[in-house]
């Protein structure tokens, strides 16, 4: 008998989805599920072997890696599995945070739905054909987001708007692509293949002028369910992203672009880090931050000739943790405190001292705080763009200053005292089982910053699939 | 063959006009499905009919999944505009379509050869009125109708450059996703306007 990787991280996670909508009301057990489901995709992949032959009795099972659908095919390959462990393990990170409060009850079964969605984006042929299914996963996402708020819409629906644009500008670039492979290098249709493509990609992840959905959406809708998006969407889609660079010569080695995308980066680093920096509001500085993320990442993709690449990989791990944590934390502020205005949370170091260590921590990491997971990433990165002679890197030194600065501010607020705390010791409100994550994370984040090696450098593996960019 | 696909690319335009000028979803319904049943005529021109089908099977689908939510919604409010809105929305229409008949020519030649300029023009409509649509409103309805002509444009394009099952069948899929969170915003706003009434009631 043959089964098929697909099945096991594409279709299971699909039925499990099914049994969690069906049983929606029943939360701890949508919780344990969803959770144990992830985790132990997640550790499946980990620990798959590149050739596995089961025999139960005289049952014997045989694992490939593809699935024939309507004629094409979709693929789980061998050398994607430690990035499909990586993704699967922090879905159960986030479905394990499902049962904070206000999280949406459809976000467990959406969260499953999404990730299998997008593992089949990255293995499906022809490899265009994941635009649709991240489509798929964007309609899917809808659901989970909405809240009451009319913000909140007009921010969801530009989102669904700019995504649904995206789809159709990647599948002509892709149709076009065919075809540019076999054109003189100066055809100017190699030009505007490149446009359509790049245009694709811009609205896909949120790139100047495109993202004005994601402070939106981001001060609209859950903490929890917002880290999630800001996570999952990009991270696949700059992973799909590889695969252009991988199958077509001319845009591997196309200098211009590669400058265009590094200007593109450290622009979205520099307008970022501004807005973050002048934010009032903290859902908001969120989303702005998740663009300087955006930038990181394609300034990663612009020095791939110097390693890039393995930056980009090397910066999810650590980037994921800390949105977790950020919109953990979010989530119990926004429980605690009537409001998530940076005024409004004055004097909240005092009560939940371990909350908002864990908030500044998150934002921190995330930041480039040495000691912290994200800064000999980000160090690399901004040597190397110093390096390259341009004013890249002052610029971007200059953007990544923007959260820094917002957590400053942040931390003023958060311990100045209320006027009737001024003459009392903290008055410390928190519980064990609301800090216990932050500690546990907290550590996490410090040790991967201590010896990031071990812990973000194994994700660079997946590069085997892709041989043109090793 | 070539009467048909005149029909229905006037056909487009008639109802991309209608989507893009008037506010009244009784209105947008019914253009909708005529835009669909267009659509479907121009990709038979590249697809069999057998496949093509399936194209104004969900298209129709959605409509009714649209129109029928709205029409159970009670305060599904009717359109109460301006003549001078809707002559600027008419006018911006006929910009699109006089900038499309200046540049599919161009597109034709140096990018999609293969492609029937009827069918490309079709497309290109679709596509341009519907972003100006997307511009120039916010009512979620609208902006979900305006995703799925812009969908129906690509597809009618699409069309006649490739020919898979996997990829109408994931199409469908999105198309009928759109109408459902279409169906979900409506609801949506329209729970939120009824609260908001009973509160200002009180």
């Amino acid at each position: 008998m043959t089964l098929s990787t697909p099945m096991v991280w594409i279709i299971l996670p699909l039925v499990v989805a099914a049994v969690c909508l069906v049983l929606n009301k029943r939360r701890v057990f949508g919780i344990i599920l969803t959770s144990v489901t992830a985790f132990g995709l997640a550790l499946l992949a980990a620990f798959f072997p590149e050739e596995l032959v089961l025999s139960i009795g005289p049952l014997t099972l045989a694992f490939e890696e593809s699935l024939g659908i309507l004629g094409r095919r979709i693929t789980v390959a061998y050398e994607m599995l430690p990035f499909i462990a990586f993704i699967f393990g922090m879905l159960g990170l986030w479905g394990f945070s499902s049962n904070l409060p206000g999280v949406p009850s459809t976000f467990r079964p959406i969260g499953l739905i999404m990730t299998a969605s997008l593992t089949a984006a990255m293995g499906v042929e022809p490899f265009l054909y994941a635009a649709l299914l991240i489509e798929t996963a964007v309609l899917v996402s809808i659901p989970m987001l909405a809240s009451s708020e009319q913000e909140s819409h007009r921010g969801i629906l530009r989102y669904l708007s700019l995504m649904t644009i995206a789809m159709p500008l990647i599948l002509i670039a892709g149709w076009l692509l065919t075809g540019v492979v076999i054109l003189p290098p100066e055809s100017p249709l190699i030009g505007q293949t490149a446009m359509l493509l790049g245009l694709g990609f811009a609205l896909w992840l949120a790139v100047f002028p495109f993202h004005s959905w994601v402070p939106m959406v981001s001060q609209g809708s859950h903490p929890t369910v917002v880290s999630f998006l800001l996570f999952i969407l990009p991270t696949i889609i700059l992973v799909f992203g590889l695969n252009f660079l991988n199958r077509y010569a001319f845009l591997r080695t196309s200098e211009e672009i590669f400058n265009i995308i590094r200007i593109v980066g450290t622009m979205m680093i520099v307008f970022g880090g501004v807005w973050t920096a002048l934010q009032d509001h903290l859902k908001r500085a969120f989303g702005f931050a998740a663009l300087v993320e955006t930038g990181f990442s394609l300034l990663a993709i612009g020095f791939s000739a110097e390693g890039g690449l393995r930056w980009m990989l090397m910066l999810f791990p650590a980037r994921a943790l800390g949105y977790w944590l950020w919109g953990y934390a979010l989530t119990r502020f926004e429980h605690h405190c009537d409001s998530l205005e940076i005024r409004a949370v004055k004097g909240c170091a005092r009560r939940y001292p371990l909350l908002s260590l864990g908030l500044l921590l998150a934002q921190l990491s995330i930041a480039g705080l040495p000691l912290l997971a994200s800064f000999p990433i980000k160090i690399a990165l901004l040597t190397q763009a110093a390096e390259s002679g341009s004013s890249l890197g002052i610029w971007s030194f200059i953007g990544s200053l923007g959260l820094f600065l917002f957590s400053i501010r942040l931390l003023l607020n958060m311990v100045m005292p209320l006027d009737d705390e001024i003459e009392r010791l903290w008055p410390v409100l928190e519980k064990t089982s609301e800090y216990l994550p932050v500690l546990v994370i907290g550590v996490i984040l410090v040790m991967i910053g201590l010896i990031p090696d071990t812990f973000l450098a194994w994700l660079t593996d997946i590069l085997t699939a892709f041989p043109q960019l090793q | 063959m070539q009467a048909l696909s005149t029909f229905a690319f006037v056909l487009i335009v008639i109802a991309a006009m209608m989507i893009l000028i008037f506010r009244d979803w009784r209105i947008n319904a019914a253009a909708l499905a005529l835009q669909y049943l267009a659509a479907f005529a121009l990709v038979t021109l590249s697809w069999p009919i057998g496949l093509a089908i399936v194209k104004l099977i969900a298209g129709w689908m959605a409509t009714a999944v649209i129109a029928l939510t709205c029409l159970r919604q009670k305060n599904a409010r009717d359109s109460s505009e301006s003549g001078a809105s809707l002559v600027f929305r008419g006018l911006a229409g006929l910009l699109i379509i006089l900038l499309i008949f200046i540049l599919t020519p161009t597109l034709q030649a140096q990018v999609f050869r293969q492609v029937d300029l009827l069918i490309l023009q079709g497309g290109l409509m679709l596509l341009g009125m519907s972003l100006m649509q997307l511009g120039t409103n916010s009512e979620p309805y609208l902006i979900v109708i305006s995703l799925l002509s812009f969908l129906a444009g690509f597809e009618v394009i699409h069309a006649a450059l490739e020919l898979s099952t996997l990829l109408t069948g994931l199409l469908v899929v999105v198309n009928l996703g759109l109408a459902l969170v279409g169906v979900y915003f409506i609801i949506k706003v329209g729970e939120s306007g009824e609260t908001s009434k009973e509160e200002g009631d009180v």
